[in-house]
C-alpha cells in the first residue's frame, strides 16, 4: 500500500511540475495534436514553415510584449506603432532608393517610440495603460493623416530587391522564420544570461524591493521600451516588405491583441514577476495553430478576435487558478 | 455606561495572546490601557470591538452579559473603535466618509446628502474642529484627518470610544486640542479607552489604567496613585536576559570615523548628528512615529534628506541615488521584509544576487556557476536551510528568507551596514543567529546601525544607542547607560525632552 500511494505521490508531483512549469509546451503539444487530427497533411514542411511566416511579425512584437508585461507593464500601441513606422518606412525607401538606410530608419523610428513611452510611464509616472493607450490613437492618427486615404506603395524600380527581404528563402527556410526565431534567441539570452534580465522580473516582481536593492526601476523600465520599440521597429520593416503595400488604417491591426494573447498563453504571469520567452514562443505558434484549425473547422473570419479573447482570458484564468493553491 | 470584561483568554494557534485577563471601564472615564508591542492591548481591544471572540471569558455593559460580540453589535452598543491606522477614504468628502456604510437614505435608495451634510457639520462644529463637512479628505492634514475619525464615532452619538495611539502623528498642539476634545467629550457622559505608549500623555490624559505584560493582567489602579517611572517598571516586568553573544566574539572598536551624519533633517526627523566608528555597532531606536522609519531609509539614499550631511572616509555622499550610495560602501537591510526585502517570483538564487549585480558585476553575461558559488558561500555562512537554490524565495520560512536578504548584502563587502529592523517577524532560533552575524560583522571592522524597538536586540548589540523622541535625537546612551528603563522613559519623553 505504501509503495502505491508514494507512486501516487510521485505522479502528482510530476504532474504539477508538467502542468506547472510546462504548461506551455502541455497546451502546445495537445494543440498540434488537435491540429494533425482535424488536418493530417497540418505537419508538412509547407504548411509549417507557412505558420511561421504568418506568425514571425506579430511574434517579433510579441518578445518585446514578454519584456514589457513581465516587468508588470501593458503596450497598447504595438499595432499603430508598426503601421506609422512601417508607412514612414516605405517613404524613405522610395526616396533614398536604399534599404540599409530604411532598415535602419525603422530600428532608429521604433527606439524613439519606445522611448517615448518609457519617459512617459517613468518621468512622466503616467500608468503604461494610458501612455500606450494615448501613442495608440496619435500614431494611428498620424499615418492616417500621411497616407490620406491611400497605401503607401513601394516604387517598381525597389520592389524586387525589398520583397525579397520578407518572402525569401534559404535552404527552404523563409527568411520571416530565420527573423523569429533569431529574435526569440535573443530575447530569450537576454533574459536569461544578462542581469538586466533579472533585474526586469525583479521589477516585476516587487518594484520597493527591487529600487531598495539599488536597481535603477525607472531606467530598466525605459530600457524595456526601448527594446520592445526596437523590434517594433524591425516588424514594420518586415511588414512592408512582405506586403510592400501599407494601408496605414488597417496594417498592424491589432497586433497588441495577438502579442498580449501570446504571451499571455505562453505563461508569462501577467501580474509580472515571471515568464518564459520560449513561452511566447510556442504562445506566437498556437495562436496560429488555432488559427489554421478554425479555418478548417469553417469558423468565419470575423470571429478570430473573439476567439483571441476567450485564449486571453482562460490563460489568465488558468494562472490565477495555479497562483491559488 | 460600565464595561467589564471578566477573564479573557483568547490564542492564536500556539500563541496565547491573552491569558484570562480582567478590564473595566466606568462611565465618565478616561482609561489608559498600557502595555509593550504584543503585550495584548490591540488583542482585548479586538475582542471588545467584536473583531474576533475571545476563546473564553464574558463582557458585560451596564450589568448584561453581552454574547457573540460583533462589530455590528459593538456599535448598537455606542462602543466605537478608532484604529491606529486611519481608515478614510482620502477620495471621498468629510461626510461622506463619516457616513460611509450607514448614509442616511430618502425613500430607502437615494442618499440624503443634505442631511448627512448638516448632521455631520453639527458633531464637527461641536468638536471646534474648524473642519468644513464639504472638505475632501485628502486635503486634510493628519490631526484632521484624526479628528474626522473621532467625529465619526461621535456622530452615532458613542458611548465608549477606543482610541490605538491616536497621537502617533500629531504634534503638541494639535494633541493638546484632541485632549480638550477628550475632556468635553468626558463630562458629556463619554467614556474612552486610550492606548499609548506615551507617558507624559498618559499621565496628562487618563483617569485610571490598566497594564498588560505578555497576554497577562498585571495591575489597574488611579494614575494620581503612581508615577512614570513606576508605570514603565510594571509595563516591562523584570526583563529575562540571554547570555549575551558579544562576550563571545571578540570586538574591533575603534575610533575610526566610517559615516559621519551632521544635521540630518527629514520630513519626520530633524538634527541628528552622529559619528559611526569602524567595529561599533550603533542602535537607533525610538517609538512608532518618532522618525526612525525615515532616518533609516534616508541614511541609504531611499528617502529624500530635507537637510543635512552624510559623510564616508572618502568624502561626502550625494545621497539621491541608491546605487552610488551602495558603491560607496553602504548598504542596507530594509525592514519589512514582505514588501520591501523580497522580490516573491524571484529564485533564491536571483533574490540573493541582486545587489551584487548592481554594485559589482561587470560583464555582459551572467556566469551561473559564479552566481551559485557566491550562494553556496553565504549559505554556509548564514546557515541557511534551502532544498535548491532555484526554488522561489517564498518557499522558504521567514527566518530563513531574512537569511537571504542578509546574504544580498553581504555579498557587496560594505564598510557601513544599515539594518533597519533586521529581526521582524522571525523566530527566536533565526533572530539570534541575526544577532551574531551582526556582532561578527563589527568585529571584522564594518561599522553597523541597528534600527529596532526590542530591548533585548537593543541589549544584545549596542555599543552605543541613540533614542529618538518626536523626532529629535533625546539621548545617545554608552554601553553601560543601557538599560530597559532608561530607554523606555527617554523614548516616551519621560526624561530628557530634547539633545543638544
Amino acid at each position: 500500500m505504501k509503495g502505491l500511494t508514494l507512486s501516487r505521490n510521485q505522479v502528482r508531483d510530476t504532474w504539477r511540475n508538467v502542468t506547472g512549469n510546462y504548461s506551455h509546451w502541455l497546451s502546445f503539444v495537445l494543440l498540434l495534436l488537435v491540429a494533425v487530427i482535424v488536418s493530417p497533411s497540418f505537419l508538412t514542411w509547407n504548411n509549417i514553415t507557412n505558420q511561421f511566416v504568418q506568425g514571425a511579425i506579430v511574434g517579433i512584437c510579441a518578445m518585446g510584449m514578454s519584456l514589457i508585461i513581465s516587468a508588470g507593464m501593458i503596450d497598447l500601441s504595438v499595432g499603430s506603432t508598426v503601421a506609422l513606422i512601417s508607412g514612414f518606412g516605405v517613404m524613405v525607401l522610395n526616396s533614398t532608393h536604399s534599404i540599409p538606410l530604411a532598415f535602419l530608419f525603422c530600428l532608429g523610428a521604433g527606439i524613439l517610440g519606445g522611448l517615448i513611452n518609457g519617459l512617459l510611464v517613468t518621468k512622466g509616472r503616467i500608468a503604461p495603460f494610458i501612455v500606450t493607450l494615448a501613442t495608440m490613437s496619435a500614431w494611428r492618427s498620424v499615418i492616417n493623416q500621411m497616407g490620406q486615404g491611400g497605401p503607401f506603395t513601394v516604387d517598381k524600380d525597389m520592389y524586387a530587391p525589398f520583397r525579397a527581404i520578407a518572402a525569401g528563402r534559404i535552404l527552404s527556410i523563409p527568411h520571416l522564420m530565420l527573423f523569429l526565431i533569431f529574435i526569440t534567441v535573443l530575447t530569450g539570452l537576454l533574459m536569461s544570461k544578462t542581469k538586466f534580465g533579472t533585474y526586469v522580473y525583479a521589477v516585476g516582481s516587487n518594484q520597493q524591493a527591487a529600487r531598495l536593492s539599488g536597481i535603477n526601476v525607472n531606467r530598466v523600465k525605459t530600457l524595456i521600451f526601448t527594446y520592445a520599440g526596437m523590434l517594433y521597429g524591425l516588424a514594420a520593416f518586415l511588414l512592408a516588405s512582405r506586403l510592400t503595400s501599407i494601408q496605414a488604417a488597417s496594417a498592424g491591426m491589432g497586433y497588441e491583441m495577438d502579442a498580449i494573447a501570446a504571451v499571455a498563453i505562453g505563461g508569462t504571469s501577467m501580474d509580472g514577476g515571471r515568464g518564459k520567452i520560449i513561452g511566447t514562443f510556442l504562445g506566437v505558434l498556437m495562436l496560429r495553430i488555432i488559427n489554421t484549425v478554425l479555418i478548417m473547422a469553417n469558423v468565419p473570419p470575423f470571429l478570430n478576435g473573439l476567439v483571441t479573447g476567450v485564449i486571453i482570458i482562460v490563460a489568465v484564468l488558468a494562472q490565477s487558478n495555479k497562483k491559488g493553491k | 455606561m460600565i464595561l467589564e470584561m471578566k477573564n479573557i483568554s483568547k490564542s492564536f494557534g500556539a500563541v496565547q495572546a491573552l491569558k484570562d485577563v480582567s478590564f473595566s471601564v466606568g462611565s465618565k472615564e478616561i482609561h489608559g490601557l498600557l502595555g509593550e508591542n504584543g503585550a495584548g492591548k490591540t488583542t482585548l481591544m479586538n475582542v471588545l470591538a467584536g473583531t474576533f471572540g475571545p476563546d473564553a471569558g464574558t463582557i458585560e455593559i451596564d450589568g448584561n452579559i453581552i454574547e457573540g460580540m460583533t462589530p455590528k453589535k459593538a456599535a448598537q452598543l455606542k462602543i466605537r473603535f478608532i484604529h491606529q491606522e486611519l481608515n478614510l477614504c482620502n477620495d471621498l468628502t468629510v461626510f461622506q466618509n463619516m457616513f460611509l456604510g450607514e448614509e442616511f437614505t430618502k425613500q430607502g435608495w437615494m442618499v440624503d446628502k443634505k442631511r448627512e451634510m448638516e448632521q455631520a457639520q453639527k458633531v464637527l462644529d461641536s468638536m471646534n474642529s474648524g473642519i468644513d463637512a464639504h472638505t475632501i479628505v485628502a486635503e486634510l492634514d493628519t490631526a484632521q484627518k484624526q479628528m474626522v475619525e473621532i467625529a465619526r464615532a461621535l456622530l452615532f452619538s458613542s458611548e465608549l470610544i477606543i482610541m490605538d495611539e491616536p497621537t502617533t502623528a500629531l504634534n503638541n498642539q494639535e494633541i493638546e486640542k484632541l485632549f480638550s476634545i477628550m475632556e468635553r467629550l468626558k463630562d458629556e457622559g463619554v467614556s474612552f479607552i486610550y492606548i499609548s505608549h506615551k507617558m507624559p500623555e498618559i499621565f496628562r490624559i487618563c483617569d485610571r489604567y490598566t497594564v498588560l505584560r505578555d497576554g497577562l493582567f498585571i495591575k489597574s489602579g488611579f494614575i494620581r496613585d503612581i508615577d512614570e517611572h513606576q508605570a514603565t517598571e510594571l509595563l516591562i516586568g523584570k526583563s529575562f536576559v540571554q547570555a549575551h553573544i558579544k562576550d563571545g566574539i571578540k570586538a574591533a572598536l575603534t575610533k575610526e570615523v566610517v559615516l559621519k551624519a551632521a544635521n540630518l533633517s527629514g520630513r519626520s526627523f530633524s538634527n541628528v548628528s552622529f559619528e559611526l566608528h569602524r567595529g561599533e555597532i550603533l542602535v537607533c531606536t525610538g517609538l512608532q512615529g518618532s522618525g526612525t522609519d525615515e532616518l533609516a531609509t534616508s541614511l541609504f539614499g531611499a528617502t529624500m534628506l530635507t537637510g543635512g550631511t552624510l559623510e564616508t572616509q572618502s568624502g561626502p555622499l550625494a545621497m539621491h541615488d541608491i546605487k552610488a550610495v551602495m558603491r560607496r560602501g553602504i548598504a542596507m537591510v530594509p525592514r519589512n521584509r514582505k514588501e520591501r526585502g523580497i522580490l516573491p517570483d524571484l529564485s533564491i538564487r536571483n533574490n540573493n544576487s541582486l545587489a551584487y549585480f548592481v554594485s559589482k558585476h561587470t560583464g555582459l553575461l551572467v556566469n551561473k556557476n559564479e552566481e551559485k558559488q557566491r550562494f553556496d558561500a553565504s549559505q554556509k555562512r548564514l546557515g541557511i536551510k534551502v532544498g535548491s537554490d532555484l526554488d522561489v524565495i517564498t518557499s522558504l520560512s521567514g527566518g530563513n528568507q531574512q537569511k537571504v536578504i542578509l546574504s544580498r548584502w553581504l555579498e557587496l563587502d560594505a564598510d557601513v551596514y544599515i539594518m533597519d529592523n533586521p529581526t521582524q517577524g522571525i523566530d527566536v532560533g533565526a533572530k539570534f543567529s541575526i544577532y551574531k552575524l551582526i556582532v561578527e560583522l563589527a568585529a571584522q571592522g564594518k561599522g553597523v546601525i541597528v534600527f529596532t524597538s526590542e530591548y533585548p536586540e537593543i541589549h544584545q548589540l549596542a555599543d552605543r544607542c541613540l533614542v529618538l523622541y518626536k523626532g529629535k535625537p533625546a539621548a545617545m546612551l554608552s554601553r553601560d547607560e543601557i538599560s530597559e528603563v532608561a530607554i523606555m522613559e527617554y523614548s516616551t519623553g519621560t526624561r530628557g525632552e530634547v539633545l543638544n
